[in-house]
This record gives C-alpha cells, sequence and structure tokens, in this order.
C-alpha cells in the first residue's frame, strides 16, 4: 500500500472522480458490454441495471464499456447510450478498427454524447485519420495503452508514452495532448501469461509517480489467457475477478475488469480491497477517503 | 502449451510431427484433419504472429501454411502475416503493407523471419470457412511430397535491455523506491 511523492492529478468525468493518493476515491470499475451477432439491447439493459446497483451499493463507480465491432451497430449502440445509461453517466467505447472509431466520434459529437465518452483507447497504431478525428470530434477522457511490443516491462511502457519507442513519430502522452485532450487515463498493458504478464501492475506505481496520471489496466486478461485454468472450471471466475485486487494494492485507478455480467462479484472484493488501502492510508499517510468510499459505506 | 517441436508454446493443437501443413485459423470454426502438423488461432498482429513464426520454423517438415476464417476485425491479423511473408519487416520492425493495427515483430531476429519466408508457403483461405472446400485443399497439399527445409530453426526471443541489477531491496523497479512504510519516491532524489 502505497502514498506517492509526485502529485497525482484527479480527472473528473460526470460527476466519477479517477485518480489521485491510493486511498482517496474508490477504484473505478469499468465492466465490458460485448455483442456478439445482433445486439441484445435488452440483455444489456439489465446487466447495466445490475452492475449500476451493486455500484451503489458498495461505492465503487461503474463504467460500462461498450464493444463496437461492426459499422452497422454504431447507431444502434449509440442510441442505447442515449436512451439506457443514466443521464449525465460518463460511458467507455471499446473500438479497434480505426474506421468504426471515426465513423463513431462523428456520431456521438452529432448526439451531443462526447462530453460523457472515454475513448478506449490510443495506442501505437493510431492511423493519421483517427488523429484527425479525435481532434475535430474530441472526447473528453481518452485511454493511452503504454502497449510496447518491443519491451513489455514498465521501462518499455514508459518509453511508448514518453518518446514512442521509436515505433511511432511521438510520444503517446504528447500526441494526446495535441490533439487537445486533456483526461488522460494510463493503461498498462497487461499481456498474456509468458510475456511478462507482471509488468502491467509493476508499471502500475511505475507510471504513477512519473506522470501522476490516473493509471489502471485489464488484467482479467490474463487469466482468460491462463489455458490451465480452463481445466479448473470452478474456480475460473473467481481467480478472474479476484485478479483485479492488484490495482487497487499497486496504487491503481481503475480495473477494466471484463464482461459486466461479473459485476457482483468484482464490485464487493475491490470494495473490501478499497478498504483494507483506505484504513492503512488514511493512518500513515493521512488520505481521508471521501464520503462515496466503501470504507464510509461499507460498515 | 509447449512441445519439443514448438519451444514458444502457445494455443495450438499438434497432430502429425511429419505432416507439411500448418493451419492458422481466423474467425472460423473448423477443426482441420489429423495429417495436418499443427494448428490454431491467431488473434494479434504481433505477438500471435511472432509465435506461430517460431513454432513454424522449428519443425522443418512444415512447408504450408493455410490462413483461413474471416480475418480478425481491427487486429487483421491473418492478412498481417500474410503481409510479413510477403514484404517482410521495415527498419522500425513493421511488417511492411500490414492492414493490422500494431504489426510489429520486435522478439524475432530478421534471420528467423527470412526463414519462415523461404521455407514456408503460404495458402491463403481468408474469407474461406466451409469445411468441405478447407478440407480438400488442405488433403492436395498434404499429398505433395516435398522435403523438409533442413534442421529445425530454434528461434531465440529477443530479450528488452531493461534488465537492472537493484543494489538495495527496497525498490519495486530502477526507477521508483519504497520507504519502510509505503511512500513512493523517485530513486536517487
Amino acid at each position: 500500500m502505497f502514498s506517492f511523492t509526485k502529485e497525482q492529478e484527479v480527472f473528473d468525468i460526470s460527476g466519477i472522480k479517477i485518480g489521485g493518493q491510493p486511498g482517496l476515491y474508490p477504484t473505478v470499475l469499468v465492466g465490458g458490454i460485448f455483442f456478439k451477432g445482433k445486439p441484445d439491447f435488452d440483455k444489456a439493459e439489465k446487466d447495466l441495471k445490475k452492475m449500476l446497483e451493486i455500484s451503489k451499493k458498495t461505492g465503487n463507480p461503474a463504467i460500462p464499456d461498450f464493444f463496437i465491432r461492426n459499422e452497422e451497430d454504431i447507431e444502434h449502440i449509440v442510441n442505447f447510450i442515449l436512451e439506457k445509461v443514466p443521464k449525465d453517466h460518463p460511458f467507455s467505447i471499446d473500438i479497434i478498427e480505426p474506421s468504426i472509431k471515426i465513423t463513431t466520434l462523428g456520431y456521438l459529437h452529432k448526439k451531443n454524447l462526447l462530453s460523457r465518452t472515454i475513448f478506449n483507447s490510443i495506442h501505437i497504431g493510431i492511423t493519421d485519420e483517427e488523429r484527425e478525428a479525435l481532434k475535430k470530434h474530441t472526447p473528453e477522457m481518452v485511454i493511452i495503452v503504454a502497449f510496447n511490443p518491443k519491451d513489455k516491462s514498465p521501462d518499455g511502457k514508459i518509453e511508448v508514452l514518453e518518446n514512442g519507442a521509436h515505433l511511432i513519430d511521438i510520444g503517446l502522452l504528447e500526441l494526446a495532448r495535441k490533439l487537445g485532450i486533456k483526461k488522460i487515463l494510463v493503461d498498462t498493458a497487461a499481456l498474456a501469461p509468458g510475456e511478462n504478464s507482471g509488468a502491467s501492475i509493476a508499471a502500475i506505481p511505475v507510471i504513477k509517480e512519473e506522470y501522476g496520471l490516473p493509471t489502471g489496466c485489464a488484467i482479467h486478461n490474463v487469466v482468460e489467457k491462463s489455458k490451465w485454468l480452463h481445466d479448473i472450471e470452478s474456480a475460473r471466475e473467481t481467480v478472474d475477478a479476484a485478479s483485479n485486487i492488484n490495482i487497487p494494492l499497486f496504487g491503481g485507478d481503475y480495473a477494466i475488469f471484463g464482461p459486466i455480467e461479473n459485476s457482483n462479484l468484482v464490485f464487493p472484493i475491490i470494495a473490501w480491497q478499497d478498504i483494507l488501502i483506505s484504513e492503512y492510508t488514511e493512518n500513515y499517510f493521512g488520505i481521508s477517503p471521501i464520503d462515496s468510499h466503501p470504507r464510509r459505506k461499507l460498515q | 502449451m509447449k512441445n519439443e517441436y514448438y519451444p514458444w508454446g502457445g494455443e495450438f493443437t499438434v497432430c502429425s510431427p511429419n505432416g507439411n501443413v500448418a493451419v492458422v485459423l481466423l474467425t472460423v470454426e473448423y477443426v482441420p484433419p489429423k495429417t495436418v502438423a499443427i494448428y490454431g488461432p491467431l488473434k494479434t498482429e504481433n505477438i500471435g504472429i511472432e509465435k506461430i513464426v517460431a513454432n513454424l520454423i522449428s519443425n522443418p517438415n512444415i512447408r504450408f501454411l493455410v490462413v483461413c476464417g474471416n480475418d480478425i476485425r481491427g487486429h487483421r491479423s491473418g492478412s498481417s502475416i500474410i503481409a510479413l511473408h510477403k514484404n517482410g519487416i521495415d527498419e522500425n520492425h513493421k511488417i511492411i503493407d500490414a492492414p493490422g493495427a500494431i504489426p510489429y515483430i520486435e522478439n524475432l531476429k530478421e534471420e528467423a523471419i527470412e526463414r519462415f519466408r523461404a521455407q514456408i508457403k503460404i495458402i491463403d483461405l481468408i474469407g474461406v470457412k466451409e469445411k468441405r472446400e478447407l478440407d480438400k485443399v488442405i488433403n492436395d497439399h498434404t499429398m505433395k511430397v516435398i522435403p523438409a527445409f533442413g534442421k529445425p530453426y530454434i528461434a531465440i526471443r529477443i530479450k528488452a535491455q531493461s534488465k537492472v541489477t537493484l543494489d538495495d531491496k527496497r525498490a519495486l523497479h530502477s526507477k521508483i523506491v519504497l520507504n519502510y512504510m509505503g511512500k513512493v519516491e523517485k530513486r536517487g532524489k
């Protein structure tokens, strides 16, 4: 359990605060809404409701992360966000294909949603067209993935943030700022077992001390890629949810915890962890948690 | 899993060690015939391709790589491995003309990539998902009598040069130190 010497940034998006010294704000939890084939919006609505309920109970802010994989789904998913995500609640969009990213940004602008949007994500593969689109339709907050295929250690991650590691013409932090993005979350790029998977956790305090930016990752992806666990079916869900405690324990601010269906397991685990951390950080570092922190809410 | 023929491990199924065909499954539900040497999925256009290349060249019996199914959205890993075979990499280790988002080969030496390009012929079946059609192409190539490509090539994973020897045990990393109560500070301050 840590406290950082470097001043820590806290970013607000629609009332949700991300960042700061460990123990101050609850860990923000980002739950993925995936659609296979034709989007099942009834199920998405129920899952979203459940996540928001458990979030209210523990105090850990919840952010739905919408996966958009097909051009023809953009309008429907954005309309779902407009109608079903509570007004003024933030959300993130998780898109791989650059052309879909660009179209979605335009559509979010048209629907006046950019002030609630977390763009997931900018990485070294960003195209020129994507840069232009982000400049034109700038989302409120952006996740920068510090993936460096050359060097998966914390140093390699810092290198892509700092100077692009010769993989891109500019450091990703400078690039984001040049595009007009002010609120940056760093994702330490969790990789599969065998690919220095632990570095994504070790990098959290290093990046927070270096830049003071809110930092987290999708550590549960490492569990998904641990093939040996497939043979121990009864433990998979628990290990997947529990993996997220590494993030707040190492000073991180948010966890992209995987399918939204896992909310009821992940939120209590993280709330428990946040309480543990807060007890120490308040005692030794004088960091008093905010009123909505699990330590204040759950007695 | 790991296997003596395929030292880099990965998510694959080993069939016939003397088979001359390997199969990359993109977005497709298909189980190739047991006569192939190895088959498995390909997800990412960087680490995923590296593993496939390393595992193919370690078995000189493999001479054909069938790439089938719909390409992976965004990653375009199937098209990227084909681009690697066709064009190689540039001075920044980027696969030349690869359409994937982050198509970098950072953990293999150029020699290993050249070996892959020389040893393997790619059968581009991107977009093909029909079992009958895939079985036919695979069986046709399996029947071809083609000699092994010399000795196994065991690709050495290039290690990042960021290892440090820490002069004390309080630190999590060379850049930061932690005092006994958990306060993080930049090293050397």
